[in-house]
Order: C-alpha cells, then structure tokens, then sequence
C-alpha cells in the first residue's frame, strides 16, 4: 500500500493505493472518491480482535473526540485507489513507522495501513487542563501513517528541548517525552502569563525525535467563526 | 477573448480580455473588478422556468451578461469559495456542473438547469446539476482544489465533493456498504459513476466545515414555561 498526497499545501488530499487484496483503514467520514470495486466495512475495533476489545477501543476513540467506527476499504480481486481529505483547509504528511510508534492529535488522523495498531491515549489528567484537545491518537506497527493539519506542516527535529502551544501540536514520534506546563519560567505555574498573556498552556518536549506542528490553531478559527454565528437551539 | 486564470490553486480568479462586441457571461456576484468600456445586463437565463429551478437549487435567479463596448477590455471573476477554477473547452460534447461550480461561460454554451430531476434532490447534499452544452469556453470553480480523475468503468464519489463530469458518464446515487455502514460510517451517500468520461472532483467539501463550526456557535438560552 502507498499513500500519496497531491494539492499541498492548502487543499491537500491523500490517496491510498491499493493492490488486489490490501487494505486501508481512516477515519469515519474522510472518504471523497474510490474505485467502485473497493469495498467498506465499518467497525469498533479491528478483524481478528475480541468483540470487547474492539468496544473498548471504540469508546476510547470516542472520547479522544474520534469517530467511534473505523472503517476499513479493501481492494477485492482487482488494485485500486481511496481518496481521503481533512475537514478543514490544510496539508498532508505521511510517516512510514518501522516497528515504531508516534502519537498524533486525535483530530489530525487521517488514514494508515491495517498493520498499524491505532488506539486512543490518555494525555493523562494535566492534558485536560490545555482544554484544547490535546488527546492523542497512538500509532505503532509498520507502515505508513497519513495525518492532517489545519495550516501548513512543519517538521521539527528535536534535539534537547523544544516547546509548543498545545493547539499546534499535530504528531511526534514516542522517543520524545512532552509535559504540559503554563507559559512561566521553571516549574512554578505562572498565572499572570497563563491568564494574561494568551498563551494557555504549551507542552514542553525533551529527547530526540521529529515532530510534526500546524501554522494554524482550529480551537483559534472555530471560536473566531462561531461567536459570529447566529446561537443554535441546542 | 483571451483568458488567464491566476493565484491557482488556492485562490483562483479568472482575468477576461474582450475586444469591442465579445460578450461573456457570469454567475451573479462573481465580478470583482473591470474597466469601464463594458455593459452588464441581468437576465434569467434559460427562461423564467429555468431560473426558478436554478433557484431551487441554491443558485442565484439571474445570471449577467457583459458585452464589450470597446476593444482591450478586461473583466475579472472570482468564485465564493477559496479553491480553484478550471477552464473547459467545449466542442459540441455536454458537461454537467454541479451548480455552486458554475462560474462563467462564453455566449455559444448553452446552460440548462431542466436536466436534475427528481434524482438529483435525493442527494441532500445540493446535488443539482447544469447541464453546459454547445461550442465555446466555460469556467467551473471548486471549494478546495480540482482534481480530475478519468473514469473508465465504474468509480464512486462523495455527493458532496462532485463538482462537474461529462454527460458520457451516467450516475447512481448509492449508499456506501450495507445498512451499518451506512448507519455508523459518517459517509452518507455517494455518487456511482458509470462509462468512459472525466470526472472533476474538489478536494474538500462546504458542508463539513459547517458541520466543524456548528459546535462553536453559542447556544440560544432555554425559554421556561413557568
């Protein structure tokens, strides 16, 4: 399977080939266009897991703000292609995992090969406080993995320490250990800068390894966008 | 008339050299600027039958006409949404444009709204087509890029990322899968296209950017009844 990405950076898409047999697993609501021949199957968990596990998965999904139905696009008999694009307006990158794992922001998954196992992660308690979705999807196995962001992508090699706004963050490989943390100096909360300053919180790398960030912030755009727009009913 | 499309893919606009009796028409509200040796008249176009169906259709009532009064005229058009516009020729073969994607055609193309049908409401998705026929220029614009895909056989599109096809090609809406699929899959339902023909999708689709901002609006405060 080869995932290809055309139209970056603004109006990116990613399109998974397929040869007869193979298979690709996205995000409920992702696909724009396929060969008629390429089935869907939609499901909690993956082929082969207990019915529970695949619930549980589901559900966590579901929590991290994921569709809680994966599904599943195989090439019966014949190669073919799936066409897959973001919500938004944005790029495209993918990464080939090597028996390796990376964490990506739960909204940015986009699609990845059958042999990579996707489950949802706890940022743990302190990821709530950000209050800007920093629940992240964990991808481990081999192959590769497409995922989004909302602006363009920038891929930082991380050598030391590096820190982020929590709202950019788009994915970094696990090699990376992160801390959320307010915008003061050292541990000490600093709650003029936190309140006042505009920047929330930032999550604070250490290690070596890459890490994927996006030049726009959705939380930013929606909230713009929405204190415009008439009030819903519910 | 000469024509230059630039800023693609993001943000294209369609820049219209006319020479004095060239004429050129545009989906109303797509004028962005032009020099002043150019007359516009607002017309329903296809008739008031026609017009009225564009308008069931999301489309504006009234399409207009400019008409250069000298030579060295220029006019320049821009779609609503950020994405891109594709020129098509046509020589006497039909297309059908989905209708937010019309932006402009020249006078030998033929626009007709009659062609949608009951079918095409069943999308839900704004599936209403124009069907261009004739000789001459036409300018379809997407939300997002255009990507074009030769279909030979059978090739499914979401409803929502159509923007034109050629009428060689015949269509089915379907759902996607079996009945969970179609409950659970947040696809909806799709376009089934059939034959040999080109095919012009866009990269991203209006109504999920809705879908992303509709949990930002505030909400509207309960009213009690006692």
């Amino acid at each position: 399977m080869q995932i290809e990405v055309q139209h970056s950076p603004a109006y990116a898409i990613a399109i998974a080939h397929l040869d007869a047999g193979e298979s690709v697993i996205a995000e409920g609501g992702a696909m724009v266009s396929k060969d008629s021949h390429i089935s869907v199957t939609t499901s909690a968990g993956r082929e082969g897991q207990g019915a529970l596990s695949g619930l549980m998965k589901g559900i966590k999904r579901m929590v991290a703000g994921e569709s809680f139905f994966q599904n599943s696009y195989v090439a019966e008999g014949a190669a073919g292609h799936v066409t897959f694009a973001p919500t938004l307006q944005g790029d495209v990158a993918v990464h080939e995992l090597r028996q390796g794992t990376m964490f990506i922001q739960s909204t940015s998954f986009l699609c990845s090969a059958p042999e990579i196992e996707i489950d949802a992660k706890w940022g743990g308690a302190r990821s709530f406080f950000g209050g800007e979705g920093l629940i992240m999807i964990k991808a481990s196995g081999s192959g590769p993995v497409a995922f989004n962001s909302f602006g363009g992508i920038k891929e930082i090699d991380v050598d030391g320490s590096f820190i982020v706004d929590t709202g950019h963050i788009v994915a970094f490989e696990d090699s990376l250990e992160f801390k959320v943390t307010s915008f003061g100096r050292g541990s000490r909360l600093n709650f003029k800068s936190l309140l006042l300053g505009g920047e929330g919180l930032v999550c604070r790398f250490e290690g070596h390894g890459r890490l994927w960030l996006q030049t726009r912030n959705t939380q930013g755009f929606g909230k713009l966008l929405g204190r415009q727009l008439p009030p819903r009913e519910s | 008339m000469k024509q230059e499309i630039k800023s693609k893919p993001d943000f294209a606009f369609l820049s219209l050299h006319l020479n004095n009796g060239e004429q050129v028409i545009a989906e109303s509200g797509s004028m962005v600027g032009m020099t002043t040796e150019l007359t516009m008249e607002t017309n329903m176009k296809g008739g008031l039958k026609g017009a009225l169906k564009r308008a069931l259709g999301g489309e504006s009532l009234f399409m207009n006409t400019y008409t250069a009064t000298a030579d060295n005229q220029r006019i320049d058009l821009a779609p609503a949404t950020p994405g891109d516009v594709e020129h098509l020729a046509l020589d006497g073969n039909s297309v059908l444009v989905q209708s937010g994607s019309y932006m402009s055609s020249s006078p030998g193309i033929e626009v007709d709204s009659k062609w949608a049908g009951a079918r095409g409401f069943f999308g839900g998705e704004g599936l209403f087509m124009l069907r261009c026929s004739g000789q001459g220029d036409l300018w379809i614009s997407s939300y997002g890029a255009i990507h074009a895909i030769d279909v030979q056989g059978t090739y499914v599109v979401d409803t929502g990322h159509i923007v034109a096809f050629d009428d060689s090609l015949s269509y089915e809406l379907k759902s996607i899968g079996g009945l969970k699929s179609l409950l659970f899959s947040k696809e909806g339902l799709v376009c089934e296209f059939s034959g040999q023909g080109r095919l012009w999708i866009q990269t991203r689709c209006s109504g999920s950017l809705v879908g992303f901002l509709h949990p930002f609006r505030s909400i509207k405060p309960q009213k009690h009844a006692n």
